[in-house]
């Protein structure tokens, strides 16, 4: 006998709002339905209708977690249009900023997977070390969240104290290589419930478009950061870790071990930050004008790909803003990594495409 | 990062567009005179392992919408440049499963119709919500 269960729109776990109704036999899921727009903001129609500086602001605010990629995407695109060309130390401070942000989003992350496995533990131990990330992007930009660092040219604020963000990645890079590897890896509570559960191949994952940690976990390389580096990132040495299980515990060591790459990178950046201006010179009374055109930027935010296309028809206010997140493209994959997996499994499969619904949404 | 190197040269040949690109802030760009048929172009990116990246929808002055088509190949953005005729463009839903949010969310957004689909249910609205809610001109429908 099938059975018609609801999840949401309120989901219990990732207290974000998401409708799941899953069609099960016996203990059995054999379909799935998905529902979003509960948070739909009309984000596009909205920076359509206001300026470009207004519309830094209104994009930082499509996501909570990631909202420096998306100031960062729209910054560039823009850039592209008018020709400015942030400084070296902005592009620099792009990139401690953009990782600051991946690592906080990948401890969060890691921290409700384990909490979903029924390992608290681990959960305390990420929620530790991602308030120390906190903590640095608070200190870099006064926020914990929507750092209004991106500005057309550059960015706003300098790294007054770039040791202090050294300081922290020494506990952190413990933390992740003494803690959390091993026991994503090795542990058998976490085998238990993630090996082998919500496989998502290869072919699959290409089907559906899937980017970031979701894909390079069903074997796909593929990173904005190196495939199309911007900013300062092909100054940098980094792996792209990918695993090819494209279970949950796959998706669980590629979190963990790019949060080990997101502390060599900002080494990397901090060690080498040059000294210099922070953005192009205030431009003149024209500066709220864009020069007609389109153009699209692509970012590697901490779930994957964000797309950015911007049309200027010349004036102050931009014809068009198309954002395509990374979770847009993620959660459809849901429904096939659910079919065929135990009921009690749902939850943390559905949770481990690091879904953002706010992303989704817009 | 990749173990392989698509030669984009070949590969524009083999797609049978060698010529009429332009890279331009950000993407390479094929606007043909004539429109691009969606479907042929999406198996063909299928073909070469292609990864589908995004549809942009935008007005234009005459009333239909120009419908831009992206794609991956091997870290390179194609956008191949469409447009409705009478509101309409073929689905490339089925051959492209990645495809059917973003057409359900244009079918929402600029009221487009993506003729071959069995449905376009609502994805961000709900049913029974106005169509084209981002059109700057004319009225949702």
């Amino acid at each position: 006998m099938s059975y018609r269960i609801p999840i949401g729109p309120y989901h219990p776990a990732l207290e974000e709002p998401y409708k799941l109704e899953l069609i099960c036999d016996g203990e059995t899921v054999t379909d799935a339905v998905m529902n979003v727009g509960f948070n739909f903001r009309g984000i596009e129609y909205l920076a359509e209708r206001r300026n470009y500086l207004q519309g830094i602001t209104l994009v930082e605010r499509v996501c909570g977690i990631c909202s420096n990629v998306h100031s960062l995407s729209f910054c560039q695109a823009v850039e592209q249009l008018n020709g400015a060309q942030p400084p070296e130390r902005a592009l620099h401070i792009r990139v401690v900023l953009a990782e600051l942000e991946r690592l906080h989003s990948h401890f969060l992350w890691s921290g409700i997977a384990a909490k979903l496995i029924g390992f608290k533990t681990i959960f305390m131990a990420c929620f530790t070390l991602r308030e120390k990330v906190m903590d640095a992007l608070s200190a870099i930009s006064g926020n914990r969240v929507n750092y209004g660092m991106n500005r057309i040219g550059g960015v706003n604020r300098d790294i007054a104290d770039p040791q202090a963000v050294l300081n922290i990645l020494d506990e952190m890079e413990q933390g992740i290589a003494k803690t959390i590897i091993p026991i994503f890896l090795n542990d058998k509570t976490v085998a238990s419930r993630c090996k082998g559960v919500g496989i998502l191949s290869r072919e699959h994952a290409n089907a559906m478009g899937a980017v970031g940690p979701l894909a390079r976990a069903s074997g796909i390389v593929q990173d904005m950061r190196k495939a199309a580096p911007y900013a300062a990132y092909d100054r940098f040495q980094f792996n792209v870790p990918v695993e090819t299980a494209g279970d949950v515990q796959a998706r669980l060591v590629v979190h963990a071990l790019e949060m080990m790459e997101s502390c060599r990178i900002l080494r990397q950046a901090i060690a080498t930050l040059p000294s210099g201006p922070i953005h192009t010179t205030p431009p003149t009374a024209a500066k709220f004008k864009v020069p007609a055109g389109t153009a699209i930027s692509r970012v590697e935010a901490p779930r994957g790909e964000v797309l950015y296309q911007v049309t200027s028809n010349g004036t102050d206010i931009p014809e068009r803003v198309r954002v395509r997140t990374p979770t847009f493209m993620n959660m459809a994959t849901v429904r096939a990594t659910v079919l065929g997996q135990e009921l009690a499994d749902a939850p943390l499969i559905q949770a481990s495409c690091d879904p953002c619904y706010s992303c989704t949404d817009r | 990062m990749t173990t392989e190197t698509v030669d984009f040269a070949s590969t524009l040949q083999s797609l049978g567009l060698g010529d009429g690109w332009v890279w331009n802030k950000g993407s390479w760009w094929l606007a043909p005179p004539d429109a691009t048929d969606v479907r042929a172009t999406a198996q063909r990116m299928i073909q070469l392992d292609a990864r589908f990246v995004a549809i942009t929808a935008i007005e234009r002055a005459d009333k239909e919408i120009r419908i831009d088509y992206q794609w991956d190949l091997d870290g390179r953005l194609l956008s191949f440049v469409c447009a409705t005729h009478d509101g309409k463009i073929p689905t490339i839903a089925d051959l492209c499963p990645a495809a059917d949010w973003v057409e359900r969310e244009t079918h929402e957004y600029f009221s487009v119709e993506f003729t071959g689909r069995k449905t376009t249910a609502p994805l961000m609205t709900r049913a029974g919500d106005p169509l084209g809610i981002n059109l700057h001109t004319g009225v949702a429908k």
